[in-house]
């Protein structure tokens, strides 16, 4: 914890960068860690590290009122890590735009000045489902597709369209979305059956070949919905058919939107 | 306020035999904004387009459905009416009852409402049409011609000779195509070389056209009047300027023993060869998988024996970058080949051979100087098989087509046959004869009853060998099915003519739709046969389907006639139904984010970066931009965009909404 504060401290200190963003502790009892934004060296303090720091923080670099306020060093997880390089091949950050600050379980800080190190890095790590993702969603694959509507209709009917998934997920970053169109109304307003099915499956399907599994889209849910099943389905669809992985390189095709004559394409055959 | 006209047409009894075209004109005008609804006869008419524009004229119509036929029929017939008379075309929009529902339902109640229906959407959906201007390109007036055939040179002088420039691509070495390994040719067996080898020389020399040979096509990209095209020059290993073509080299070539392909296998070449003699252009190319050299780093014979020192064994493949305006496919065909007939011993049996490797016997100029001399001993074979439809018409083979020329060049061998070998036997066994064509049965005629060729309709079954003999056999089914054998000292097939095995990437390279078989797809079968689906790419010879040289001959004239028509302007109007990325006030300017994620999906390369920027030159912002002349309007990006930045114009998200909802909010009064 302290070599990421001293780290942080000496960014600050260089002007290497104007903002550490990292996890702080937030209020109240066993609450867990929030993120907070340190422009000064001597607030450095305030960051923590340990296992209850999930949130993918990569979500503020696309926020404008933080962009604004300069060049930022993010407090990284893999998942952070993977959604740096999935906003880099949408274009959405260059090369030297932010630092990254690796950090594992064991507290040691990694400084990933370039996109090409962020590659490296995340390399090594192993991005496949964990062991017990993989049984969840093995045992809702399993599921006939009539148990499926049903799953989720009694899931979905529990939303109240208030689009905190979409604002904690760091690749929702439109300016406008799509549910915000009105000429024509793509999804209806209300909380409906309908409405709630039509804006799932389109989050969803929005991320398909994007989402780098970071689960924070679950994790804000306030009616606890299970959306990384979705995501996760979709993911390993497109690992399997495209043999494709989000978020791994800076440079990437998009999985969704280009051909190569050697896709499998069994869906279709 | 929406003011619309609604034109029912009956299209004589097309649409009015099961479709009440009075009951729709009266259901369309109680749609809201509808101000005037008629039906009448055949609304194409002069008398029909002129009610059109005079409704628009005395009923100030602010858009027009015209109910009738499918959009792509008369769809510019109305543009143009409705332009005539002041209206912008493109807020007329054809609802098509006709494909759509008179001649795919029965006469009924059920079908007069789909009709209604179909007008319904289309209202709804004109009254959020726009007023659209046409996008203006230039034109280069250049085209490229791949593939060297008798298509391909056809096509080629017939653009040259009407004054436009031509780049012709052949990736053998030598122009000429299959043609150039005919024989004689039906129905007036005249000698193919004879009547080709003029028309090489005339591509040779012809100022207007740039021969590639042994090249390829690396690339294509743009649209029609705006091509870019990159060629591979395949390494000849020799400089083309200093070569004389003097063929010392090619004599010289210790390596003598390469099956020859234009030889079909039966002859051989050195690894330094021209293909044949009449060779346009005549300039010798190394094969570098079988040259020495290349093998075992030494020999360079050649090289020591060229008077002009014009042997490159460094050289490289070279790309050349080229703009054209139009690109004429003629490609051509290839037929079966192998392992296809294991029943018929064909690639078992050397004296089980095909129909190329029958007229490479035939020829002059071929390996046995035109002499019937069989491959395995050279005998002269006596008694000759001829089997027509090998491979074609058998959906057990996967070839359910006819391939059109079989019947034709198989009546043509058995002729040529007892031509050379008076006494010889020759029987032909044939499901039925195809003969349609100028001449082509008197032809068939001919080998029958003045050269005795023998026919029997009928399949063969199987061939094999028996001491020296080839025993085929088969049925009569004439004579009752009655079993046949027949101990034949040669059979010639008749294979199947299939596409080129590089057909399918080809065609994926220069983006244009082709079959099932990789032949290429025309835009119409009946009407636009030379055309493909994408605009500027255009079809001649053998590459659409196996054909014969007077119909890949006249294809190729109708394909340059396409070009030169092209190329009569120096700009091309296109329609305006293109993709646009949204641009708003600021802040925001666009509400697309730049992801590009949409420029990945383009299979036109349309979309393009822009840059805004503020007074003082600061970027902004990076967003996507649909270059106009590029788009194709096919909405792949659409689909793509998330944040729903990209619309079509003329198939807008409004405009399509609009006509969902029209037939998802009718109330069952209203039908
Ligand atoms: C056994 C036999 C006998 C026949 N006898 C007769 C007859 O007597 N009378 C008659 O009218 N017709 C006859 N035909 C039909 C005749 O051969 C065809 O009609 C004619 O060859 C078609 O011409 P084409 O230019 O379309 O194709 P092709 O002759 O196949 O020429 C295509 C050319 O394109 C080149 N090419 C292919 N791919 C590429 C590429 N990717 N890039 C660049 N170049 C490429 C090829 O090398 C070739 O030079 C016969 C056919 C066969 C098989
Ligand atoms: S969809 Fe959910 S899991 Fe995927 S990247 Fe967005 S927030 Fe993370
Ligand atoms: S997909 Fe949409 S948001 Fe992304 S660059 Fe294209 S137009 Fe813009
Ligand atoms: S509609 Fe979109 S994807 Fe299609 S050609 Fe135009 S820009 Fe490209």
């Amino acid at each position: 914890m302290e070599t990421l504060r001293n780290k942080a401290r000496e960014l600050l200190a260089s002007k290497t960068v104007q903002m550490v963003i990292g996890y702080g502790r937030g209020s109240g009892e066993a609450a867990p860690a929030r993120a907070v934004f340190i422009r000064a060296a001597a607030e450095a303090e305030s960051l923590i590290f340990d296992a209850s720091c999930q949130q993918n923080l990569a979500v503020y670099l696309m926020k404008p009122e933080v962009r604004q306020l300069g060049k930022a060093a993010l407090v990284a997880t893999p998942s952070a890590l993977r959604t740096i390089l999935q906003l880099a091949a949408e274009n959405q950050v260059k090369d030297h735009d932010l630092l990254a600050l690796a950090v594992d379980a064991q507290g040691e800080v990694t400084p990933l000045a370039t996109l090409q190190t962020i590659e490296a890095h995340v390399a090594a790590l192993d991005c496949n489902l964990s062991a017990g993702e993989k049984t969840e969603l093995q045992k809702y694959v399993a599921l006939d597709p009539e148990q499926r509507r049903q799953f989720w209709q009694e899931e979905f009917a529990r939303c109240l369209k208030c689009y905190a998934c979409r604002g904690a997920c760091p690749l929702c970053y439109c300016s406008r979305c799509t549910v915000e169109c009105n000429q024509p109304q793509w999804i209806p307003v209300p909380a409906h059956d309908l409405g709630n099915l039509e804006w799932n499956v389109m989050r969803a399907m929005h991320l398909a070949g994007r989402c780098v599994n970071c689960g924070d889209c679950s994790r804000a849910c306030p009616v606890g919905i299970p959306l990384y099943l979705l995501n996760q389905r979709l993911l390993s669809e497109v690992l399997a058919n495209f043999n494709f992985r989000s978020g791994m390189a800076a440079k990437a095709d998009n999985a969704m939107s280009t051909f190569k004559p050697d896709d499998p394409e069994d869906f279709i055959r | 306020m929406a003011r619309i006209g609604v034109f029912i047409c009956h299209c004589g009894e097309n649409i009015s035999a099961t479709v009440d075209v009075a009951k729709v004109a009266a259901a369309a005008a109680k749609i809201p904004g509808v101000v005037h609804s008629v039906d009448y006869k055949y609304m194409c008419s002069d008398p029909g387009q002129q009610m059109v524009s005079s409704a628009i004229k005395e009923k100030n119509l602010t858009g027009v459905v015209v109910a009738a036929c499918s959009p792509r029929m008369h769809e510019p017939t109305f543009r143009r009416a409705c332009a005539e008379a002041g209206l912008n075309p493109f807020l007329c929009e054809m609802a098509n009852i006709r494909e759509h529902c008179s001649w795919v339902h029965e006469k009924g109640e059920a079908t007069t409402n789909k009709a209604i229906d179909i007008v319904r959407t289309l209202v709804a959906k004109v009254k959020k049409n726009k007023a659209l201007l046409p996008i203006k390109v230039p034109v280069t007036k250049t085209a490229l011609v791949l593939g060297g055939g008798i298509a391909g040179i056809q096509a080629s002088l017939d653009i040259a000779n009407s004054g436009h420039k031509v780049i012709l691509v052949e990736k053998e070495p030598s122009i000429g195509g299959h043609m150039s390994q005919l024989s004689e040719t039906f129905p007036t067996l005249d000698c193919s070389q004879c009547i080709l080898t003029p028309r090489m020389v005339e591509v040779a020399q012809n100022p207007n056209i740039t021969l590639y040979s042994y090249a390829e096509l690396e690339s294509l990209e743009g649209f029609i009047g705006n091509f870019k095209a990159r060629i591979r020059k395949k390494a000849r290993s020799l400089d083309e300027k200093l070569c004389t073509g003097c063929g010392l080299c090619c004599q010289k070539c210790p390596t003598k023993k390469i099956a020859s392909d234009f030889d079909a296998g039966l002859g051989m070449r050195p690894a330094i060869y021209v293909p044949f003699p009449q060779a346009v252009p005549n300039k010798p190319v190394i094969d570098r998988e079988h040259c020495t050299y290349y093998l075992k780093g030494k020999c360079r014979l050649c090289e020591k024996v060229c008077p002009t020192q014009a042997i490159r064994f460094d050289q490289a493949d070279e790309i050349v970058e080229v703009e054209v305006g139009a690109v004429v496919m003629a490609t051509g065909f290839d037929i079966k080949h192998g392992d296809f007939f294991p029943e018929y011993g064909y690639g078992n049996y050397r004296d089980v051979i095909d129909g190329l490797q029958f007229e490479r016997m035939a020829s002059a100029s071929g390996p046995t100087l035109g002499e019937m001399r069989r491959p395995s001993d050279g005998k002269v074979p006596e008694i000759v098989v001829f089997i027509a439809c090998a491979g074609s018409r058998d959906p057990a083979k996967g070839i359910e087509y006819c391939s059109k020329i079989c019947c034709m060049y198989t009546a043509k061998h058995a002729m040529l046959y007892r031509h050379k070998v008076h006494h010889g036997k020759p029987y032909v066994f044939y499901m039925d004869i195809r003969a349609g064509g100028k001449m082509y049965e008197e032809f068939v005629r001919r080998a029958i009853e003045e050269d005795g060729v023998q026919y029997i309709r009928g399949r063969v079954s199987r061939i094999y060998e028996r001491g020296g003999k080839l025993i085929v056999k088969g049925a009569d089914t004439l004579l009752g099915a009655r079993p046949m054998e027949i101990e034949a000292d040669m059979v010639v097939l008749a294979t199947a003519g299939v596409a080129n095995p590089g057909a399918e990437a080809l065609a994926q390279k220069v983006h244009i739709s082709y079959d099932s078989h990789h032949f290429y797809s025309e835009a119409h079968p009946k009407l636009r046969p030379v055309e493909t689906n994408t605009a500027g790419i255009f079809l001649a010879g053998a590459c659409q389907a196996p054909k014969d040289i007077p119909e890949s001959v006249a294809q190729a004239s109708g394909a340059a006639a396409k070009v030169a028509a092209l190329f009569s302007q120096d700009e091309l109007i296109r329609e305006p139904l293109i993709a646009v990325v949204d641009r708003q006030a600021p802040p925001l300017y666009s509400t697309c984010v730049g992801c590009f994620l949409c420029q990945t999906s383009c299979p036109y390369q349309a979309i393009e970066k822009e840059e805004i920027r503020g007074r003082d030159g600061q970027l902004i912002k990076t967003v996507a931009k649909v270059n106009p002349g590029l788009c194709q309007g096919c909405g792949t990006c659409v689909a793509l965009c998330r944040s729903k930045s990209i619309d079509i114009q003329g198939f807008s998200h409004e405009q399509v909404y609009a006509e969902v909802l029209a037939l998802l909010n009718r109330g069952e009064s209203d039908v």
